[in-house]
């Protein structure tokens, strides 16, 4: 593969030179970016030493580092790095890198590389192709050849005519850039058109200062408003946000799986035959951390078997009731007081027996989550619903503001927080507005418009985003003293204890650009995915992806005979991704947006080779799985993928 | 870096004649692209002209990557009679490079930015020149913090600190100046020679 480094070490003479009246050195260099990732340790630190050493320099140490001009990581790996006897530093990168550390260092930076101009400088790919960015696109006329850069003379009108046999007089291994752009457009039969257009001259005034700086400084602010990366994929809200509830018509069979949350699957306690009544606890929890799981219809259980599950894709055990279609419902369902008249552990009791597990994608049980075992400071409502295409959790802001913050309340209680948070994207103001005014009486209670960026739901995103706090590696949002729960689940809450209903049906936005019918529905949890595909008109076109959840995270579904649970919010139907993984070049983008300020390029290396302690090493565990690495990874490689291979196989120990 | 800018709404409807198929790179959306502009003018170019497809993608600007995506699009990219283009000029330069026979159009300016690709915008640029003047400098770069790219100090035009050929930028020589003078470094300016700028060729070395 061509060598694209920018920089190269500077002559011995010049080193000489510089290193002269200097002592103290301390060393870093750049690992090098847009190069096939074969090896970690690249840059030539030790050739630099040697020179620095044949002088009798004392250098207090050295370091190599991955995108030395990505400022915020670069000041965070330096903090404590280097040593205070070191006096001078010297940076072998290309410009970027050596000015960031300048700028970074109260101490003197010097410059041990020079950096050269080499081809793909533009554009993403190792291409050959290039732009000089003269903001005046000439290719119009050209046929898409560029004069600028394909003409060793940048000429606007024409060929020289010192070109022979096609070739350049400047370079004579150079193509004539015009002779190119002659035989195009002869070929596409442009060259009257070619001759009829005035030329129009190049403006070389330098490009706008101000702009370039406010353009940059804005950039930047976006990128890292809140937390650091995350990416801005299209929305496509407009789709389904506008479109009110619905409830979905009943099913005629029900399939719930015994596992949907997090931790140990439910233990059915009905048998085939039996009848149940609609909010009758048919599973119970099979342990501190699983859920009971309660019949979304009346009517006969028909089944107790293994079914195919929408998020593992493998079949597992699932209840199947035949409704009878008259939804009659059991005797526990009931109201059970209210918030003043309960107390924590009531609440708390509630919430487990009702089967509420977290709604917005993990099913974590709420009841776990509330009685923490560290003091907490504050309930964090999460509406951020920063997912494409998905709506449920804003149609659920606007049409069950009250059950929301009553939710809210009652968690708050439950977990002895003073404080309440929900934290809306810029991207839904209207539920903003609605829930401004119907918390303006609510002195605990404070809502935070948070500008739209994904994966701002995650929560440890949203921690900091709200907080400021960073959740340490492999902790819990209780270890910074918040809770974090859905907006769907607070109105479970307030469901199960106004109501005495258990967690039987959820908002699920139907939805995606290939969906014909879109729209938001409440769905009975076990109804089959099919059926509401259908329902909603099915999809259009053959080449579509239905997914379980949104565009970044959801399950993607080979078969749509499966059933919705509590934790799936979306049933979407896009375009299917048609992608061939190349080899990485590191461009660095994967690093420039993970959340988790890792090191995705790492990973996909890494599985590969299985090497697992690498993987260890660099904190694969703390990864989120959000899919940024991967939505924006030049090279198309499934990074989530192979994250997940080396998850497990450190789980399983290896 | 690059910052891709939409060219005027009359220049790109000139430039829709007959079947039209438009394509849009989003590989570097994070960094810069147009995209709700663009999306606006494009349903206005479909309802006044004969637009056929819109493709939206990414890094158009790999051959490879380009081929793939616009596979399923054969026949329709086939029956055109033009393609315009919304990415910056790699991209543009790759397509029209896939369908020589065809009319590929740009429908964008193309600017650069500070910083190299694939890293977000920086504060810093680098010149590339291919001898690096940042050991004089206090790692303050003459050739890109200068607008003139002097390598021998200010020259006298700065006013209050900013630059005579744009007052919203610093003057690139005080800026160095001072930094010098905070790492006790001043005597650079006085005793380092200037080393004369090797415009030939860098990569000769």
């Amino acid at each position: 593969m061509e060598d694209y480094t920018k920089f190269k070490l500077k002559r011995k003479e010049e080193l000489d030179a510089v290193l002269a009246d200097k002592n103290d050195l301390f060393v870093v260099a750049c690992n090098k970016c847009f190069k096939e990732l074969d090896s970690f340790d690249e840059p030539e630190c030790g050739l630099f030493e040697e020179i620095a050493k044949e002088q009798g320099k004392n250098i207090v140490g050295s370091a190599q580092i991955d995108f030395l001009c990505n400022e915020p990581l670069t000041s965070k790996a330096f903090q404590d790095l280097i040593p205070q006897d070191a006096k001078n530093v010297f940076v072998i990168s290309c410009g970027l890198g050596i000015q960031t550390m300048a700028g970074l260092l109260d101490i003197p930076v010097y410059a041990g590389s020079d950096t050269v101009t080499v081809d793909g400088y533009h554009g993403m790919a190792l291409t050959t192709t290039l732009c000089e960015a003269c903001g005046q696109c000439y290719l119009n006329m050209t046929g898409g050849i560029c004069p600028v850069v394909d003409c060793s003379k940048s000429l606007l009108n024409g060929q020289c005519g010192g070109a022979k046999n096609g070739k350049c007089e400047v370079d004579k291994e150079m193509d004539c850039g015009w002779q190119l752009i002659y035989e195009r457009l002869e070929k596409q039969g442009r060259l009257q058109e070619l001759l009829d257009k005035p030329v129009e001259l190049r403006d070389y005034t330098k490009v706008n200062h101000k702009f370039v700086s406010e353009y940059v400084k804005s950039v930047r602010e976006e990128r890292y408003e809140g937390y650091y990366g995350g990416i801005h994929p299209t929305e496509f809200k407009e789709l389904s946000e506008h479109i009110g509830l619905v409830p979905f018509p009943d099913p005629v069979n029900v399939v719930i799986p015994m596992s949907q949350h997090a931790g140990a699957p439910a233990e059915p306690i009905v048998k085939v035959g039996d009848q149940v009544k609609m909010g009758q606890k048919i599973a119970q929890a099979a342990g501190v951390v699983s859920s009971a799981i309660h019949a979304s219809v009346s009517g006969t259980v028909v089944a107790v078997e293994p079914r195919r599950h929408p998020v593992s894709g493998l079949d597992s055990l699932a209840i199947v009731i035949q409704s009878d279609g008259k939804n009659t419902l059991d005797e526990s369902v009931k109201p059970a007081g209210d918030i003043d008249s309960l107390s924590a552990d009531e609440i708390i009791e509630i919430v487990r027996e009702k089967g509420i597990v977290g709604m917005g994608g993990a099913g974590f049980p709420t009841a776990v989550k509330l009685k923490s075992p560290k003091p907490i400071e504050l309930v964090l409502l999460n509406a951020c619903e920063c997912e494409p295409i998905l709506t449920a959790d804003h149609r659920v802001l606007l049409e069950y503001a009250d059950e929301v913050i009553y939710g809210l309340k009652a968690m708050m209680k439950a977990s002895g927080a003073p404080k309440g948070v929900i934290a809306i994207e810029d991207n839904k103001l209207d539920a903003v507005e609605l829930m401004q005014a119907k918390t303006a009486d609510i002195e605990n209670i404070e809502i935070v418009v948070a500008k739209t960026k994904y994966p701002q739901g995650a929560e440890k995103m949203l921690i900091k985003r709200v907080m400021g706090k960073q959740v340490p590696s492999g902790g819990l949002p209780m270890d910074v003293g918040a809770i974090v729960c859905n907006v769907s689940t607070a109105k479970a809450v307030s469901d199960a204890i106004q109501l005495g209903m258990p967690l039987i049906e959820r908002v699920v936005t139907v939805s995606g650009n290939r969906m014909n019918k879109p729209g938001n529905y409440l769905v009975k949890i076990g109804t089959s995915v099919k059926d509401i595909v259908n329902h909603c008109g099915d999809v259009k076109g053959d080449d579509v992806t239905v997914k379980i959840g949104g565009p970044m995270m959801g399950f993607a579904q080979a078969d749509l005979n499966v059933p919705m649970l509590k934790c799936s919010n979306g049933i979407i139907a896009v375009e299917t991704i048609v992608k061939e993984a190349v080899e990485c070049i590191k461009c660095g983008r994967c690093m420039d947006v993970c959340p988790m300020e890792l090191r995705p390029l790492y990973f996909t290396k890494f599985a590969l080779e299985e090497n697992w302690e690498g993987m260890k090493a660099q904190n694969t565990m703390d990864c989120i799985e959000c899919g940024c690495c991967e939505y924006i990874c030049s090279s198309k490689i499934p990074i989530v993928e192979r994250i997940k291979i080396g998850k497990t196989a450190i789980r399983e120990g290896k | 870096m690059l910052i891709t800018q939409l060219k005027s709404q009359e220049a790109i409807e000139a430039l829709a004649q007959g079947k039209t198929v438009i394509i849009n790179c989003h590989g570097c959306k994070e960094v810069y692209f147009a995209e709700h502009e663009a999306d606006a003018f494009q349903k206005e170019l479909s309802a006044n002209k004969e637009v056929t497809q819109i493709i939206t993608t990414d890094y158009i600007c790999n051959p490879d990557n380009l081929k793939l995506q616009l596979k399923k699009h054969t026949d329709v990219i086939n029956a055109a009679d033009t393609i315009l283009v919304f990415s910056c000029g790699v991209g543009i330069q790759t397509v029209a490079a896939l369908f020589e026979g065809k009319k590929v159009y740009s429908c964008c300016d193309t600017y650069p930015l500070p910083g190299f690709q694939g890293v977000t915008p920086l504060n810093v640029d680098c010149g590339q020149c291919g001898e690096c003047y940042l050991n004089g400098t206090g790692g303050i770069c003459p050739i890109t913090a200068c607008s003139k790219s002097l390598i021998n100090g200010q020259c006298g035009g700065a006013k209050e600190g900013k630059c005579e050929v744009d007052k919203n930028m610093e003057c690139g020589w005080e800026r160095i100046y001072r930094k010098l003078e905070k790492l006790d470094k001043l005597d650079n300016m006085k005793y380092d020679a200037p080393k004369v700028r090797n415009y030939n060729n860098p990569n000769a070395e």
